[in-house]
C-alpha cells in the first residue's frame, strides 16, 4: 500500500494505492509489454460510492482488505445472516452478512475498494 | 403476641422487601424481585436464607429513621440440580438495592462460606450503587467484596448476573468474576452513566447503548452472554453450572453418554472447501464432534473470529476454543486473543480439558492492531496455552501459520495430543506470501514473473502446505480422517485423564494484562 497527495482543483486528497495481484514491478530489462501495474485511482474516485445515510445503521469494515464482491444494492430488503458484500483479507474471501434483517439504505463502498478497519460498507436502515 | 408469632411477623415484613407498592414498580418496569429470582435459580424450595435480619449501622442523613429489611440483598444457599451453590440477590425494592456497610457483610460472608464449602457462588445485581449516606463504610463494603472475588478466583466458579443498574465501582465485582450474565432492557453496566458521559465528553448516549446487555456481549466483551429475558438468563446460568466442577479440587461432574463414542462423521469430510481462500462455519466441525451435537457457546457475540465454549464429550466437559473462518478469516486480533487466553485460563483453573480447532491465517496485521497492543494481548493466548497443565488436545482442520500457529495450542507449548486433517496447512506463513520472499529473486528475473510467482506458489504449496512436515518432525502426533475425529478425541482424553504435570513453584506467573 502507497500513498500520494494528489491535488484536484486546489483541493488535496491523500490516496492509498495498492498493487493488485502482487505481480513483482516490471522488470527494467523487460522489453515486453509489462504486466500493467494497478492504476492509480483517480483522486475523486477515492470518495465511498455513497455516504453513510444518517440514522441507518452502519456496516463497518471488520479488518483492512478489499471489497471483492458487493452482494446488494440500495434498497434491497435483506434478513439477519445474508450476505452483504465479501471482504478478501488474510487470504480469505470473508462475507460480511446483515446483522439483522433490513433495507440496504446505501452501498458505501465499490467493488475493488480497499478498506480500513471501520470504513463503512453498508448503510441499513 | 406469642415469641413465636413475633418472629414469624419479623420474618413476613423482611420477606416483603421495599413493600408492595415497590414491588409492584419492579414488576412493571419488568424486573423480577430478588426473591423470585433465587427461587428461579434454585431447586424448589431448597433456597434457605442467612442473615435476613441484619440491619444497617448508619444514623447520618436521618437514615436512623429509614427501615431497610434484609439490607436490601438476599443471601443464602441451595442446590442447583442438586448441587450446593451459593448466592445473593440485591433487592431493588429496599433503598434502591443501594450497597451498605451491612449490605456488604451480608454478601461477604456468604461469599465466605462459598470459598470454605467450596461451590460456586452466584451474585445477581440489582442496585443503584454505593449508599452515599454511609460514605466511606459503603466504598468500604465494596473493597471486602472485590477482595474475596479475587481470593476465590480460581477456587471456584464465580457468575455474575446483572439484572438491574450496575454502576461505578459496583461494576467492578462482576467484573472480577468469571463470567457475567446480562439480559436486554433490563441490564445496565457502566463507570459513570450517560448524564455525567454527557458532561465530560458531550457525547450523546443512551443508558441501552452505553452499558446495555448488546452492547457488552458484542462490542466491550464484559458480558460472556446476553439474552431476551430473565427466565431464559437463569435456565442458562444453570445449564452453564452443569459443566463446572464446584471448586478446584473436584473434576466437572461427569454425565452418562447418550452417543456412540466411536461415531464416524461423515459430515466432516466435506466441511472444508476445496478453496483455501473460502470460509466455513467452524461451528458445524464442534458439533459434529462433541456429545449430541451439544455447545455451550461463550461470548458468542463478541470477537466472533475465536469460538469459546464448552461441550461434553463421553459425558466429561471439555472447553473448547476454536477459530471461526467465516468471521475475520478466523485471524488473531486483539479481542479475540484476549477471549482465547481468559477462556483457557478459566478452564485450566477449573480442570476441564482443553480441546481447540485450529484455522487460522495469522494475527491479524494493521496500524489500528499494533497500536491497540496485539503484541501484548496476543501474547496472552501464547502465555495462558503454555501454562495451562490440564489435558491439551489440538485438531488442526486447514490453516496453522507463522506465530498463531504457534499461539494455537501447538505442540511446542505443551499440547499433549495434535492432531491434522489431510486439509491441514501447516507452515511458517502462507504459500504465496512465502514464494514472495523465498523465490524474490527468480520471480524478478524472470521473462514473466506472474506466471513464475504462481509457479513457486504452486511449488511451495505442494512441498509446505500440508500435515506431513509437520508430523514428519512429531509436531502433529497423527494424521487423521476427519470422520474419525470424536473417536480419537475420545481415546486421547481417556488416555490423558491421569495427567500430572508440575510446573516450578512460584508465587504467581505475571501474564501481560
Amino acid at each position: 500500500m502507497r500513498k500520494f497527495n494528489i491535488t484536484v482543483n486546489g483541493t488535496s486528497y491523500e490516496v492509498e494505492v495498492e498493487e493488485v495481484g502482487g505481480a513483482a514491478a516490471p522488470a527494467q530489462k523487460s522489453a515486453a509489454p509489462a504486466p500493467k501495474p494497478a492504476a492509480p485511482a483517480p483522486a475523486p474516485a477515492a470518495k465511498p460510492a455513497a455516504a453513510p445515510v444518517a440514522g441507518a445503521a452502519t456496516i463497518e469494515a471488520p479488518m483492512p482488505g478489499t471489497i471483492v464482491g458487493i452482494k446488494v444494492k440500495a434498497g434491497d430488503t435483506v434478513s439477519e445472516g445474508d450476505v452483504l458484500c465479501v471482504l478478501e483479507a488474510m487470504k480469505m474471501e470473508n462475507e460480511i452478512m446483515a446483522p439483522r434483517a433490513g433495507k440496504v439504505a446505501a452501498v458505501c463502498v465499490n467493488q475493488g475498494a480497499a478498506v480500513n478497519t471501520g470504513d463503512a460498507l453498508i448503510s441499513l436502515s | 403476641m406469642g415469641k413465636i408469632e413475633e418472629l414469624q411477623q419479623i420474618r413476613r415484613t423482611i420477606e416483603q422487601g421495599g413493600g408492595a407498592d415497590k414491588v409492584k414498580k419492579q414488576h412493571e418496569s419488568g424486573k423480577k424481585t430478588a426473591r423470585e429470582r433465587l427461587d428461579m435459580l434454585f431447586d424448589t424450595g431448597s433456597f434457605v436464607e442467612i442473615d435476613a435480619f441484619v440491619k444497617h449501622r448508619c444514623s447520618e442523613f436521618n437514615m436512623g429513621k429509614v427501615n431497610a429489611p434484609g439490607e436490601g440483598v438476599v443471601t443464602g444457599y441451595g442446590t442447583v440440580d442438586g448441587r450446593l451453590v451459593y448466592a445473593y440477590a440485591q433487592d431493588f425494592t429496599v433503598i434502591g438495592g443501594s450497597l451498605g456497610e451491612m449490605h456488604a457483610a451480608k454478601i461477604c460472608k456468604v461469599m465466605d462460606m462459598a470459598a470454605k464449602m467450596g461451590a460456586p457462588i452466584i451474585g445477581i445485581n440489582d442496585s443503584g450503587g454505593a449508599r452515599i449516606q454511609e460514605g466511606l463504610d459503603a466504598l468500604k463494603g465494596f473493597g471486602d467484596i472485590f477482595l474475596r472475588n479475587t481470593h476465590c478466583s480460581g477456587v471456584i466458579p464465580q457468575i455474575s448476573i446483572i439484572l438491574g443498574p450496575c454502576a461505578g465501582g459496583a461494576v467492578y465485582s462482576p467484573a472480577i468474576c468469571d463470567f457475567i450474565f446480562m439480559v436486554d432492557k433490563t441490564s445496565q453496566m457502566f463507570i459513570t452513566g450517560p448524564s455525567v458521559v454527557k458532561s465530560v465528553t458531550g457525547e450523546d448516549v443512551t443508558f441501552e447503548e452505553l452499558g446495555g446487555a448488546a452492547t457488552h456481549a458484542t462490542k466491550s466483551g464484559v458480558a460472556g452472554k446476553a439474552f431476551a429475558s430473565e427466565e431464559e438468563c437463569f435456565a442458562q446460568v444453570k445449564t452453564l453450572l452443569s459443566y463446572l466442577p464446584s471448586n478446584n479440587l473436584e473434576t466437572p461432574p461427569a454425565y452418562s453418554c447418550g452417543d456412540d463414542l466411536n461415531r464416524l462423521s461423515e459430515n466432516l469430510s466435506e466441511i472444508v472447501p476445496e478453496d483455501v481462500n473460502k470460509g466455513y462455519n467452524m461451528l458445524d466441525v464442534i458439533k459434529e464432534v462433541v456429545d449430541g451435537g451439544e455447545f455451550f457457546e461463550m461470548f458468542d457475540k463478541y470477537a466472533k473470529n475465536i469460538i469459546t465454549g464448552f461441550a461434553r464429550m463421553n459425558g466429561s466437559t471439555i472447553g473448547i476454543i476454536a477459530n471461526q473462518p467465516k468471521f475475520m478469516a478466523g485471524s488473531l486480533d486483539c479481542d479475540s486473543s484476549d477471549k482465547g487466553a481468559r477462556f483457557v485460563r478459566f478452564c485450566d483453573s477449573f480442570n476441564i480439558p482443553l480441546v481447540t480447532f485450529t484455522d487460522v491465517p495469522g494475527y491479524l496485521p494493521g496500524v489500528t492492531q499494533e497500536h491497540s497492543g496485539i503484541i501484548r494481548h496476543g501474547a496472552k493466548l501464547l502465555y495462558a496455552f503454555s501454562e495451562a497443565t490440564v489435558p491439551k488436545i489440538n485438531v488442526i482442520v486447514r490453516k496453522a501459520y507463522g506465530g498463531a500457529y504457534i499461539a494455537m495450542n501447538s505442540k511446542h507449548l505443551g499440547a499433549d495430543m495434535v492432531f491434522a486433517w489431510p486439509t491441514a496447512e501447516i507452515a511458517v506463513m502462507g504459500p504465496s506470501g512465502a514464494a514472495n520472499i523465498i523465490f524474490k529473486k527468480d520471480i524478478k528475473n524472470s521473462d514473466d514473473p506472474v506466471k513464475t510467482r504462481q509457479e513457486k506458489i504452486t511449488e511451495y504449496t505442494d512441498k509446505f502446505a500440508n500435515p506431513y512436515v509437520a508430523a514428519s518432525r512429531g509436531y502433529v502426533d497423527d494424521v487423521i480422517e476427519p470422520d474419525s475425529t470424536r473417536p480419537r478425541i475420545i481415546s486421547a482424553l481417556e488416555m490423558l485423564a491421569s495427567k500430572r504435570e508440575t510446573r516450578p513453584a512460584k508465587k504467581h506467573g505475571n501474564i501481560p494484562l
